[in-house]
């Protein structure tokens, strides 16, 4: 899920060393570098000058699924440097309400969201950024696209196998000049083709999310999740995101990103 | 009612019909031929969205002039988009409404203009063109068109008129006219141009129901509808804002009429043959010409985000020589906190040359006020809010509850109760009868 990965829900962030490393995370540190390589390369394999898909969010509380929300999304430029929109198709009552999301390599990405009803555009600003999404388990946080340069990174393990699969752990945590609600985020990488397999954001020493990447493709050279569901730990709910009709470098315009552009239907 | 007072020469009234007739011949086509048409080529080229919603208003209390307690509305919107072409896209709505208290009509007619004194039964919502290349895009037709920042009061909103049927829960109306965005520095910055050939009032609350709100002393008096005196001249503005990485920012010069009316109360003497004459209380309104100055900023900061706004309006005393010139400043601050949304600020007012005796003004008598904000939601398909406002002396309290729920895909439920007390001589005050409770129910499609 790498492309999921770099532009949609994006946390980490992280300090080569905590002392006082929390207790619930036990494992070995092992070399710096090579776990910001391991995410330099994951990001390298996912680039694409744009990318469009329709998104199909269904959101579980611990009884069972509430909602579906349906979207489409498109995005333009390299990482760390995009412009996505985002548009909601459904539920009915949601269509039109429309995003844009400019990333920075620098700094948190500038944000609003257009809402139909009242014919308006909002910023959202940084502090609301852990703000569930939508009512969904995905923060605004979890939005933005990350640069690798706005995180150290540490490899907590070379070979841990999720889903049967063996992936590095490598520890994020956001550089100080970087905001977050998260203090750390733990990611798994698939030694295989260098995709997203899971990725746990800490707020102190406990898992508040846990995003998990699954039925990943080849698709147009770029291995993909098709499918991420985040938990969100502290609730008992969790969102499941599915691509629709995932397509790479496809044919966008600048000036469809912007305040102006999200303006249309 | 009495109907609106309008001098228009047969040439003019003749040129208006055939523009009604081709600009309904217009909207049929549009919403019969060309959906079927483009709905099967491409989810991208055609968008629809609408909904019916039916709800109940209950007043506990007897207005003065108004005894109706319960209040039945039912409201069906339809729009669509249709872009068959990524430079061009249509768009096209119809508001279709019911009310049991006679604040809709009652006779099956489209109304383009949307410029009466009842809710039109069906109403154009929206009927545009939107054409985009590159950096600029214009949209030509009846459209929404919003300026400023700011929720509590937006003094800089001068192309946006309201429904104020019911004055504590209003909704825009749509203007007509071209509105021409010019962007540069990669959307950074825009220049808007706006000329709206006809003006739009605001729609006010009926003089026979309680939102038009009568001291007890004057309940004798019969009040009657003297009509409206609308502007025949145009309106344009201009705004250029610019977004700043910390901080974003617009300018605006408005120059056309309130679409607030200045108020003209006169007593006559009604004499009717075979009837002993009857005192009575006139009422014209009167929509002055202005030219507003505004401004609009706001910060996002680390704990919260600062949006001010202010607009100075000036009669174009000429042609108004009685309405008010003056200053409105809001300072409003957010703060976004895990599912909690917290807005509060002030609004002010400052009058640089009182002329005007009497206004239906809101916007102005939302000042000199604290008004707070909180809203929650609970998760996907719930959320609650609430909502106050306070006048600075004291005059008057407005207190709003809000519980909503999805159900599927399709269903919302909304229950809100208002409560509103006061002194009868303030404008949030004098609507000390009317707390209500209401449930809304919604299919949306």
């Amino acid at each position: 899920m790498y492309a999921l990965l770099f532009h949609f829900f994006f946390f980490f962030f992280f300090v080569p060393f905590v002392p006082s490393w929390p207790t619930s995370v036990h494992f070995t540190l092992i070399a710096a570098d090579s776990g910001r390589q391991i995410v330099e390369e994951a990001q390298k394999r996912t680039d694409a000058k744009s990318q469009r898909y329709e998104g199909v969010l269904q959101v579980f509380d611990g009884k069972g699924k509430i909602a579906d929300k349906r979207w489409s999304f498109e995005r333009l430029g390299s990482h760390g440097q995009s412009k996505v929109v985002l548009r909601f198709s459904a539920p009915a009552e949601v269509k039109g309400v429309a995003m844009l999301i400019v990333n920075h390599p620098d700094r948190a990405s500038d944000q609003w969201m257009w809402t139909p009803a009242i014919e308006r555009d909002r910023r959202i600003a940084l502090q609301d950024r852990s703000t569930r999404f939508f009512g969904t388990d995905f923060s605004f946080e979890d939005l933005d696209e990350r640069d690798v340069n706005q995180y150290d990174y540490t490899l907590a393990a070379d070979n841990d196998i999720v889903d049967g699969t063996a992936c590095w752990k490598i520890q994020s945590t956001p550089k100080e000049s970087k905001s977050s609600q998260y203090t750390k985020s733990i990611l798994w990488v698939r030694k295989d083709n260098y995709a997203f397999a899971r990725i746990e954001n800490f707020v102190k020493d406990q898992v508040v999310r846990r995003a998990t990447y699954s039925d990943i493709q080849n698709i147009q050279g770029v291995w993909t999740a098709r499918q991420l569901e985040m938990a969100d730990l502290r609730r008992g709910s969790r969102t499941r995101l599915t691509l629709d009709k995932l397509e790479y470098n496809v044919p966008l315009k600048d000036e469809d990103f912007t305040l102006q552009a999200i303006r249309r239907q | 009612m009495i109907e609106e007072r309008r001098v228009i020469t047969k040439t003019r009234r003749t040129r208006r019909n055939t523009k009604q007739v081709l600009y309904k011949a217009l909207f049929v086509c549009f919403v019969c031929f060309v959906p079927s048409r483009y709905r099967d080529v491409s989810a991208q080229t055609f968008t629809q969205r609408g909904f019916v919603e039916g709800s109940v208003i209950l007043f506990p209390q007897d207005a003065v002039n108004d005894t109706t307690r319960i209040v039945g509305d039912l409201r069906v919107r339809d729009e669509i988009f249709i872009k068959p072409a990524p430079w061009i896209q249509f768009a096209g709505g119809l508001d279709l409404r019911l009310n049991s208290h006679d604040q809709a009509e009652r006779a099956w007619r489209v109304d383009v203009s949307d410029r009466g004194a009842l809710r039109p039964s069906i109403a154009v919502r929206r009927l545009s063109a939107t054409v985009t290349h590159k950096g600029i895009t214009v949209d030509a037709g009846k459209q929404f068109i919003r300026w400023g920042k700011t929720d509590i009061v937006t003094p800089t909103d001068r192309f946006a008129p309201r429904d104020f049927m019911n004055v504590v829960d209003t909704e825009f109306l749509a203007v007509t006219g071209v509105r021409a965005a010019v962007q540069a520095g990669s959307g950074r910055d825009t220049l808007e141009v706006v000329w709206l050939p006809r003006f739009t009032p605001s729609r006010l609350p009926r003089l026979d129901q309680r939102w038009t709100a009568v001291p007890a002393g004057a309940a004798a008096i019969p009040i009657v509808d003297a009509g409206a005196v609308l502007p025949e001249g145009s309106e344009a503005g201009v705004r250029w804002s610019h977004v700043g990485n910390g901080i974003e920012f617009s300018l605006s010069y408005f120059d056309g009429f309130n679409h607030l009316p200045d108020i003209d109360a006169a007593t006559t003497i009604n004499a009717q043959p075979a009837r002993p004459a009857e005192r009575a209380i006139a009422i014209r309104r009167d929509y002055p010409a202005i030219l507003a100055y505004g401004a609009d900023v706001a910060v996002p900061m680390r704990w919260l985000t600062i949006k001010a706004e202010t607009a100075y309006v000036a009669s174009a005393s000429a042609a108004t020589p009685g309405s008010d010139d003056y200053l409105i400043y809001v300072v409003q601050l957010e703060r976004q906190t895990g599912e909690w949304v917290f807005v509060a600020g002030y609004a002010g007012e400052h009058v640089t040359a009182q002329r005007a005796a009497l206004t239906f003004a809101p916007d102005r008598g939302l000042t000199r006020s604290i008004v707070a904000r909180a809203s929650y939601t609970i998760d996907a398909t719930r959320s609650v809010a609430l909502e106050s406002a306070a006048r600075q002396s004291g005059g008057g309290v407005y207190a709003k509850g809000e519980y909503s729920q999805a159900r599927g895909q399709h269903w919302r439920t909304t229950i809100t109760g208002v409560v509103i007390a006061g002194a009868s001589d303030d404008f949030l005050g004098q609507y000390n009868r009317n707390s209500h409770a209401a449930v809304a129910l919604r299919y949306s499609f």
